[in-house]
């Protein structure tokens, strides 16, 4: 292959850059297209009289299969009433309510202290993905400090559940329970868990597909390990910059332009990888920091979306975005980390690729950029209809 | 055929072969993942079924021994031999995984892992010469065997095929950094080759150990 | 290393499968601790291991590899619940034995002193093998014993180094001669 190769130190103009970046572009898609983080979630909402309004939000199996199930149970919008009943959930726990015969909701469902006494019956509307419960209980004897919530069945869906409670007095607690802490007692100074933070800040990484095929994309084009780590490291302050500066309220952007060009971010990132392996050069072949810097940019608004998914403790602000941006590089390192891991294995093990297999990492990173653009762009389209 | 690779001749046997087992894993990847990626969404936030496997692999010391006893084993064998296990056990595990998936084959007895652990490891801490004919025989007939008994427990679990894929993968990457590691190590001077030794008698002795826990 | 952390990273952030680990981190630790607990174990491992390095370099290479698997395989024999007679007396003197050896800086054939060494090796992995306790993660605890016995045997090892100056030598020697004298107490407490 006289092409790609002039410095036979190069690091991913070795073939096994190509040869591995080739499996790796084949497995991308295995993880699904899915990238936001989606757990159920519980709004509750304590009223100046001392009522709480409750808002139950689950997912349906229709999102957890990402396919069209054949009847979904009901039309967008549409609502179902519900009767109280003697019935009981899934896991054997006494249901509050009898759930709709056609529900397709996630089988697991809130747990709240048992002297919470119902106010009004719950309306239930099937939204696009997602079943929204909402009702409220009476002012409980003893308000709600001490109070227990919780959410069963997590372990059986392997989900989560972001509680968020916005107590009279104007205090707010946001959690993440999980199948291993599935519930949150309510205290009076209440210690915001920051944990999940770090743990959201990795799994949003490590799901975040576009996001590593872009780094793998700049890794395809980096000739030694000095621009390599000049452009990581540019990446890295870029999209950490846009992160704070969105989480922290100074700018914003919406969220399905933002998806399109990222999109084209990776697309972009395509050709220029042919361009490298033909040995052309360009401006982004030259100074492959400055893309990365530039769309490091955009990528940080994609991570501040994945953070809000979450909310964000009252007061804790800039540590929870600490320890969400610490998690993300853990992610982005370690997946550097394994490829260039990769990479020198494929050397020492002297692998040779055929000439396909060493032009598909190229194609997967523009073909799949290619793809979510379209895709982006349909939705936003469809959005705007 | 697989003849001309960049322009040049491949002369040696154990090349091509290399070289066509590394194209059918390749062609065998793109189809598989392309087929999979319809079914395997996320379900929700627990990383996915992919990530599952990944995990439910790393999480399995039994099983990363015997991936790794066959990275020593393959890596002490030179590139070449490091080569053919690269491909060919991922492909065999993953191939012996859905298969035990099915249910149709048992082979699962409570001492096949430690055997399985105790062969690896006496070859690696044997360290002789293997015939060329052995090299791609060996990473698949323990690769399915592994594989196999994956598959059975991957039901068992609630791992699915992208999660059998995961399992693939993970062994794939494992192999890769390991073998490469070994045979950067047993280039070296000649103690350096006797820790991979060890390393394959520990093996070894583990599986001897876990043959008598499962059969008392 | 790459790998190592990414898998780190993935371990990190699945807690939903934490409670896996529960009992299975109490078999290592059994495992890790079972060979160091007893002190005639640790006397005759580490004393394997100041031989291998007085013996120099075919032994030094051999026994390392060959010992764990003896051993196992004296487990394997416990295990199975096949009998060996006198396993308290073989592991007091394997520790006079190999005491003597090092004290004597003895430096007999290669296949003598493998011979020797695998012979007690299969009395200490006896023992084990028979005190192995019942609930525990098979392979953690077997991964935990064996790399305990595999770094007491490395201690050996290591110390067995300073054979290259003479004060060291002598120093060897001296540990020998501790080794063995363990081993005649160890004896006596099995006998009487």
């Amino acid at each position: 292959m006289p092409g790609g190769t002039r410095d036979p130190r190069a690091l991913c103009r070795s073939r096994a850059g190509f040869r591995l970046a080739g499996l790796l572009g084949c497995l991308f898609p295995l993880t699904g297209f899915a990238h936001e983080i989606r757990p159920a979630y519980l709004d509750v909402r304590e009223q100046a009289d001392g009522r709480l309004e409750v808002s139950w939000k689950v997912p349906t199996l229709a999102a957890a299969f990402g396919e069209q199930l054949p009847s979904l149970p009901a039309a967008a919008g549409q609502q179902y009433p519900v009767a109280r009943s003697g019935e009981h959930e899934a896991c054997g726990c006494p249901s509050l309510w009898a759930r709709p015969r056609s529900s397709l909701a996630m089988p697991i469902h809130p747990v709240f202290p048992e002297h919470f006494k119902v106010l009004s019956p719950p309306r239930v509307e099937a939204l696009e993905d997602s079943e929204l419960w909402t009702w409220s209980f009476e002012p409980p004897v003893g308000g709600l400090d001490g109070a227990e919530f919780g959410a069963h069945g997590l372990d059986v869906a392997t989900m989560d559940v972001l509680v968020h409670v916005v107590t009279a007095d104007g205090r707010v607690v946001t959690r993440l329970l999980t199948p291993a802490v599935s519930s949150l007692t309510l205290t009076a100074d209440q210690r915001v868990q920051l944990g999940g933070y770090l743990r959201l800040g990795i799994a949003h990484i490590l799901l975040g597909v576009d996001h590593l095929l872009f780094v793998l994309g700049l890794l395809l084009i980096v000739p030694d390990r000095w621009m390599l780590l000049k452009t990581v490291t540019a990446f890295t302050v870029a999209h950490s910059l846009t992160l704070a500066v969105a989480t922290l309220g100074y700018a914003e952007a919406p969220l399905e332009p933002l998806n399109v060009t990222i999109a084209l971010s990776i697309l972009f990132l395509g050709p220029e990888i042919v361009r490298f392996r033909r040995g052309e050069t360009s401006l982004t072949i030259r100074h492959p920091w400055v893309v990365a810097f530039a769309f490091g940019l955009l990528h940080g608004f994609g991570f501040a979306s994945g953070l809000r998914t979450l909310g964000l403790p009252a007061g804790e602000i800039p540590l929870a975005l600490l320890l969400f941006n610490v998690g993300v590089e853990i992610g982005q390192v370690g997946f550097v980390l394994l490829v260039l891991g990769l990479v020198t294995s494929f050397r020492v093990l002297e692998v040779r690729w055929s000439r396909p297999a060493r032009a598909l990492p190229g194609f997967a990173v523009g073909s799949l950029g290619a793809f979510w653009f379209v895709q982006r762009l349909v939705i936003m389209a469809s959005g705007w209809r | 055929m697989p003849v001309s690779l960049e322009g040049r001749c491949v002369s040696k046997r154990g090349d091509r072969l290399a070289n066509r087992i590394s194209r059918l894993g390749l062609v065998t990847t793109v189809l598989i993942g392309g087929c999979a990626s319809t079914q395997a969404h996320l379900v929700n936030t627990g990383l996915g079924p992919f990530y599952d496997g990944v995990l439910h692999l790393v999480l399995s010391p039994d099983e990363m021994l015997g991936v790794a006893g066959m990275a020593l084993l393959a890596g002490l064998g030179g590139a070449q031999f490091g080569r053919i296990a690269l491909f060919t056990l991922p492909l065999a595990w993953l191939a012996g995984s859905m298969l035990g998936m099915t249910g149709r084959i048992n082979l699962v007895f409570p001492a096949a892992t430690g055997l399985a652990l105790l062969i690896i490891g006496m070859l690696v801490a044997w360290d002789r010469a293997l015939p060329p004919s052995m090299k791609p025989v060996i990473p698949a007939v323990f690769g399915l065997f592994m594989g196999l008994m994956n598959g059975a427990a991957a039901t068992a679990g609630s791992l699915r095929m992208s999660g059998l894929i995961g399992v693939a993968a993970t062994v794939f990457v494992l192999v890769a950094l390991l073998a490469a590691f070994t045979v950067w190590l047993a280039g070296r001077p000649p103690w350096t080759r006797i820790v991979v030794r060890v390393a394959g008698s520990w093996i070894a002795a583990i599986g001897l150990l876990l043959t008598g826990w499962a059969l008392r | 290393m790459g790998s190592l952390l990414f898998l780190a990273v993935i371990v990190g952030t699945l807690p939903a499968q934490a409670h896996v680990e529960g009992d299975m981190a109490g078999g290592l630790t059994a495992g890790l601790w079972h060979p160091i607990s007893g002190l005639d174990h640790v006397l005759a491992m580490v004393a394997v291991g100041l031989w291998g390095a007085q013996l120099g370099k075919p032994a030094v290479w051999t026994l390392p590899v060959a010992f764990p698997l003896v051993m196992a395989f004296g487990a394997f024999m416990g295990l199975m619940g096949i009998g060996l007679p006198g396993v308290e007396i073989g592991i007091a003197v394997s520790g006079i034995a190999l005491g003597a050896m090092v004290l004597a800086e003895a430096k007999p054939p290669l296949w003598f002193a493998a011979a020797l060494v695998g012979l007690f090796a299969i009395f200490h992995g006896h023992a084990h093998g028979t005190e192995l306790p019942e609930d525990a993660s098979g392979v953690l605890y077997s991964i935990g014993f064996v790399t305990a016995t595999g770094c007491l045997h490395g201690c050996g090892i290591a110390i067995g180094l300073v054979h290259r100056w003479p004060v060291g030598r002598i120093v060897l020697r001296a540990a020998g001669a501790v080794v063995a004298t363990g081993g005649c107490l160890f004896l006596w407490r099995a006998v009487a």
